[in-house]
């Protein structure tokens, strides 16, 4: 889902009412949360935890816990970064909490799909998300949200709370990895 | 570096070929469900006191910080003053067996004072310096005290040493 604000002002502003919402106590801003970042927390969480199930459960925790502290992002002075630290927080930790249980192995299930236009669809995307998967979490996310929700490296930088060079260079280590990766496949 | 560049971009242009999922619309009335439910069951936190919250908590922290600083003042204090007590009572070396040295007496009276009592009592201290002082005194006041006179009733200090002549006069 894309975002409904295209430019940066339409989206301080749409900003600016979310946090008024927020402080008014309105359930409505349940709905205005959805659309703001539930794209962007679905997309990031898919690429921490490498499983689309994985992702919808914690992005649902993710959701309880933004309300429980809602009192805070409405007066929250970078409320993206507060957003992502909070999805971070849950997704890291149902990743120990998995790791540790080692009830549910991470299966190989499709987080990444192909385009409706691809030829050869189902091939390519598993071996694409296979790559990104051996990749390091932190590279993965980047490399995520830069190609696939079209992110620029200081909007990354803002949502991850990180500087911009650390992006630009975790994408750029990430990006060479791939090419070893995909080697095969590359033209 | 332009090869680089371009093998980027056949990578990126790869990865473009894939999509990441959306969230289903069932996720979305499930997820929307749940926080509206947490939202009316949690009534919004009063901001006012988020504030006095930290405090109690920062003065918390700063009392168990203080308690903890002091329990290891104290046991590291106990400790050291263990190891001086006992440095204290272990007795100098036997004077009588010294060679002999200047001022001899006031060492053994040194020796004889007890040594013991203010290692951690300031009064004892005091009192320690009061016998210290006194017993010098008697010492200074007796003949033993009194340096050796020189011989012939001399200082053997020489003022004005005799210049040695110097090669420039005979020039």
């Amino acid at each position: 889902m894309d975002r409904p604000e295209d430019n940066i002002l339409d989206e301080n502003l749409a900003k600016k009412k979310l946090q008024a919402v927020l402080a008014g106590d309105d359930p409505a801003a349940v709905e205005l949360l959805w659309d703001y970042y539930a794209g962007d927390l679905f997309a990031y969480l898919q690429a921490v935890l490498r499983s689309r199930h994985d992702a919808e459960d914690v992005l649902q925790t993710v959701f309880v816990r933004i309300v429980g502290k809602r009192h805070r992002l409405a007066n929250a002075r970078c409320l993206d970064a507060y957003v992502f630290r909070i999805a971070r927080n849950e997704a890291v930790r149902f990743a120990s909490r998995r790791k540790k249980g080692r009830t549910v192995e991470v299966k190989s299930e499709s987080w990444l799909m192909a385009k409706e236009s691809q030829a050869e669809p189902s091939d390519l995307a598993e071996q694409l998300q296979v790559a990104l998967a051996r990749l390091p979490r932190r590279q993965r996310e980047v490399i995520v949200m830069k190609v696939y929700r079209q992110k620029t490296f200081s909007d990354i930088a803002r949502l991850l709370g990180l500087s911009v060079n650390t992006v630009a260079s975790r994408y750029r280590y990430g990006i060479e990895k791939l090419r070893t990766l995909l080697r095969d496949i590359t033209p | 570096m332009s090869e680089k560049n371009a093998e980027k971009r056949g990578i990126e242009d790869l990865l473009r070929k894939a999509r990441l999922s959306e969230p289903p619309p069932d996720v979305k009335q499930r997820i929307t469900a749940v926080a509206r439910k947490a939202w009316n069951q949690a009534p919004l936190e009063l901001s006012w006191t988020i504030p006095f919250r930290r405090l109690a908590v920062s003065a918390a922290a700063a009392v168990f910080i203080i308690w903890l600083a002091n329990y290891g003042s104290d046991y590291m204090l106990a400790r050291w003053s263990s190891g001086a007590m006992r440095l204290a009572n272990q007795q100098p070396t036997n004077v009588e067996t010294l060679p002999e040295m200047p001022y001899s007496l006031f060492a053994r009276r040194l020796a004889g004072l007890d040594r013991r009592s203010f290692v951690l009592d300031a009064s004892a201290l005091n009192k320690h310096i009061e016998l210290l002082r006194r017993a010098l005194a008697e010492l200074l006041q007796s003949d033993v005290a009194k340096p050796p006179a020189p011989a012939g009733g001399r200082s053997r200090v020489i003022l004005n040493p005799p210049r040695a002549k110097s090669c420039v006069q005979n020039v």
